[in-house]
């Protein structure tokens, strides 16, 4: 992580936009070659063994069955009712839900940035270290140092009252006892890293002066401010338009082979997950319905709600003026939860035996589904690539 | 009177990389602060005329009229009429307003009917009591507002907080009249600290200045005080709780004293401002009755011997004082606020 300052002139993006097919391909720069062909090899085998296995990269995130519940006003809401996914250094791993799903707290939970009226069990271990249950003091160690977020709404995540500059050097200096002018010079530094045009005026600007795909580049040189390890960006690029969209998600993946910071990429966008993630986690009603490798999922979509997502996606081939094909019905009231598959009630292919709750399992090797109908496999509509 | 033409505010914070511009004056006439200024400035005319309209037209509502004050009620009816004629209290109303409102422009706000001094001289020393008792109570209630709502805001919902709640609610429900007959009762009847009624000038002692204000002004800064902490801790909670910066902010790592006071405050420091700029107005006004109560040779106290003895002239001049003082506070938070809000600042560029 130390070329940082010293890779900031070299500015050429990568030309790099993986596709679902090659989604699952690792260019750690840090990692020794062997290890990387490796990975290139275990990603294109048919039947690539979970990441579980003793591999020789430990996983920087473990969540294990993290639960979290929002206590207040006489009602209870269940945002995450068991979530559990693992992350490997320099991956990204796309989280997958509507709004509600609980993608979002989940995210904020490994951080610390809940409500005091959240209550959170389970356990999410990054680097060794379990982050559940940390207190304020011991969590702010870690925000921006290990694990740093980018919101979803740069106008309002910025302060409107500061200067980008001071904003930057404010998150560098959280972590490091650099002196001022230096802390200065690593957020001018920051900003060409993230490919701001001119960051020695910009420096003194404030957020309202910029555009909104500029204010994200600062958004993320904010969180790469701490050299984490982790960068979760939140529903990062839902607030962009579709241009700026894929220029923001080019930069993280830049930044991702330069620094080798794995990326958990919260959204709603089942195509930002085909186009950029290893892995998917597909959350409905705070629990995962389906989990798999990028390339595997939409290859092989077996639980309903995601085949239902997927086909909610508009596509241009379609008919004009033909009635977009929704997920019908509305997603379940979280502080009163039906039994069983949550989205028994909307699901076409329910049965009596629903009402059961299905277990989350590793149906195919690294392919896990909670059905107890899975749709069949092979469907001829699964897209490769969406939405962009 | 007449209404300032130009405030310090009046050189705008033009852009330094603008030098293409033609010449420096027309950079600075042109700048959108200084169309603000000369806007805001404008439209006080119309406030500080109206204003001067009404209180014109309800003094002469009011039964009787100064030479009949002035000679008391044993007087002829010839002796009411020569004095009438003398002060000018026989023309018609808008005459004897045209009359005024001409002097006024140029700076004579007229003389006194009852004691016969010129206005000007007489407003100058009361306003600089009023000035010195509002001047304190905004300092004593800000300067402990502020940091009492910053250590509530720090902790919402504990002790500090909640106590702090609860004195403020019970100073808002108190007016400062009220307040000040208890503090006389207090402080001046039982414990004999301070003098219930009586005015050191500063010119005669700086101590005894001070200790002969600290009634007056403890009455007026306790319900600013409460406002106050009210106001800005119930901001500083918003901004904490709801506002997505403080999240960013947290997310950085940085402790919660450093978002309290670089984010949080910061924002909500800029509502404060408008907030003190309008009770300022208002307050000026206020302190009458406290003047009253305190013996305090001030400008609300001057005001309402001139109403007893119907000295319309000094009526007006009050009331003018009171409006100029009101529209000035609003544009200069105004201004402020433009001065310290960088959107607001950058936003007509």
């Amino acid at each position: 992580m130390s070329e940082l300052a010293s890779e900031s002139s070299n500015t050429a993006p990568a030309q790099r936009r993986p596709s679902a097919s090659e989604g699952v391909r690792c260019e750690l720069a840090s990692e020794p070659v062997a290890e990387r062909e490796d990975v290139l090899a275990t990603a294109t085998a048919a039947a690539p063994p979970p990441r579980r296995d003793p591999d020789r990269t430990e996983p920087l995130l473990v969540v294990d069955d993290l639960r979290i519940r929002f206590v207040g006003r006489g009602r209870t809401v269940h945002a995450v009712n068991g979530l559990s996914y693992s992350l490997a250094p320099g991956r990204t791993l796309a989280i997958i839900g509507e709004s509600g799903s609980g993608k979002s707290v989940a995210a904020r939970a490994l951080m610390g940035l809940l409500p005091p009226t959240a209550r959170v069990s389970g356990s999410a271990r990054f680097d060794g270290t379990e982050m559940v249950g940390l207190s304020e003091r011991e969590a702010r160690r870690h925000r921006g140092a290990d694990i740093a977020m980018v919101f979803q709404d740069p106008a309002r995540s910025l302060n409107p009252t500061m200067r980008i500059g001071a904003q930057i050097a404010e998150a560098v200096r959280a972590h490091s006892d650099l002196p001022k002018a230096a802390a200065h010079r690593r957020a001018v530094e920051l900003l060409s890293l993230v490919h701001l045009p001119a960051p020695q005026r910009r420096f003194h600007e404030y957020p309202h002066q910029l555009s909104g795909g500029m204010r994200q580049r600062v958004m993320i040189a904010i969180a790469l401010a701490g050299e984490p390890r982790l960068l979760v960006a939140d529903e990062a690029t839902t607030a962009l338009d579709v241009t700026t969209q894929a220029q923001i998600m080019e930069l993280l993946l830049e930044l991702q082979q330069r620094l080798g910071t794995a990326i958990v990429l919260i959204s709603h966008d089942l195509g930002l997950a085909a186009s950029y993630a290893d892995d998917v986690v597909v959350m409905y009603a705070g629990r995962v319905v389906e989990r798999a490798r990028t390339a595997d999922l939409f290859a092989h979509v077996r639980m309903p709600y995601t085949g239902a997502l997927l086909g909610a996606i508009p596509r241009l081939e379609r008919e004009p003026h033909s009635l977009l094909p929704v997920v019908p019905g509305q997603p379940p009231d979280l502080s009163a939860l039906p039994r069983g598959c949550p989205f028994r009630p909307r699901c076409s292919s329910a049965t009596d035996r629903c009402a059961e709750d299905p277990p989350l399992q590793e149906h195919e090797p690294g392919h896990w589904w909670a059905c107890w109908h899975p749709l069949p496999d092979a469907r001829p509509d699964a897209p490769a690539k969406e939405g962009v | 009177m007449t209404v300032p033409t130009a405030t310090p505010a009046g050189t705008a914070p033009s852009d330094p990389r603008d030098d293409r511009a033609p010449g420096r004056l027309a950079t600075v006439l042109a700048s959108p602060g200084t169309r603000l200024v000369g806007k805001r400035v404008l439209l006080a005319v119309p406030i500080v005329v109206g204003v001067s309209i009404l209180t014109f037209w309800v003094l002469n509502l009011i039964p009787g009229n100064a030479a009949q004050q002035l000679l008391g009620p044993e007087a002829t009816a010839e002796q009411v009429r020569a004095l009438e004629q003398e002060l000018g209290l026989d023309q018609p109303g808008y005459v004897r307003y045209l009359d005024w409102l001409g002097a006024a422009v140029t700076g004579d706000l007229g003389t006194s009917l009852v004691s016969r001094q010129p206005v000007t001289a007489l407003l100058g020393e009361r306003l600089a009591v009023t000035g010195e008792l509002v001047g304190l109570a905004f300092l004593v209630s800000l300067g402990l507002a502020v940091p009492v709502a910053l250590l509530a805001a720090y902790r919402p919902g504990r002790m500090f907080d909640r106590v702090s709640m609860l004195v403020s609610i019970t100073g808002l429900s108190v007016a400062n009249y009220v307040l000040a007959l208890l503090l006389v009762l207090l402080f001046a009847v039982e414990l004999a600290l301070f003098p219930a009624i009586g005015f050191v000038p500063l010119s005669q002692s700086v101590a005894g200045n001070l200790h002969s204000m600290a009634l007056p002004v403890a009455a007026i800064s306790f319900p600013l005080f409460c406002f106050y902490t009210r106001f800005l801790r119930g901001d500083l909670v918003d901004q904490l709780q709801g506002e997505d910066y403080i999240t960013t902010a947290r997310a950085k790592g940085i402790g919660p004293g450093q978002v309290l006071l670089r984010h949080a405050f910061r924002n909500s420091s800029f509502g404060l401002i408008t907030v003190v700029g309008l009770n300022l107005g208002t307050l000026i006004g206020g302190t009458v009755i406290v003047e009253q109560i305190f013996a305090l040779p001030g400008i609300g106290q001057l005001m309402l011997q001139a109403v007893n003895t119907r000295d319309f002239v000094v009526v007006q001049a009050c009331v003018l004082v009171f409006a100029v003082v009101a529209v000035l506070a609003n544009l200069v938070a105004d201004l402020l606020y433009a001065v310290l809000d960088p959107r607001i600042r950058y936003g007509s560029r």
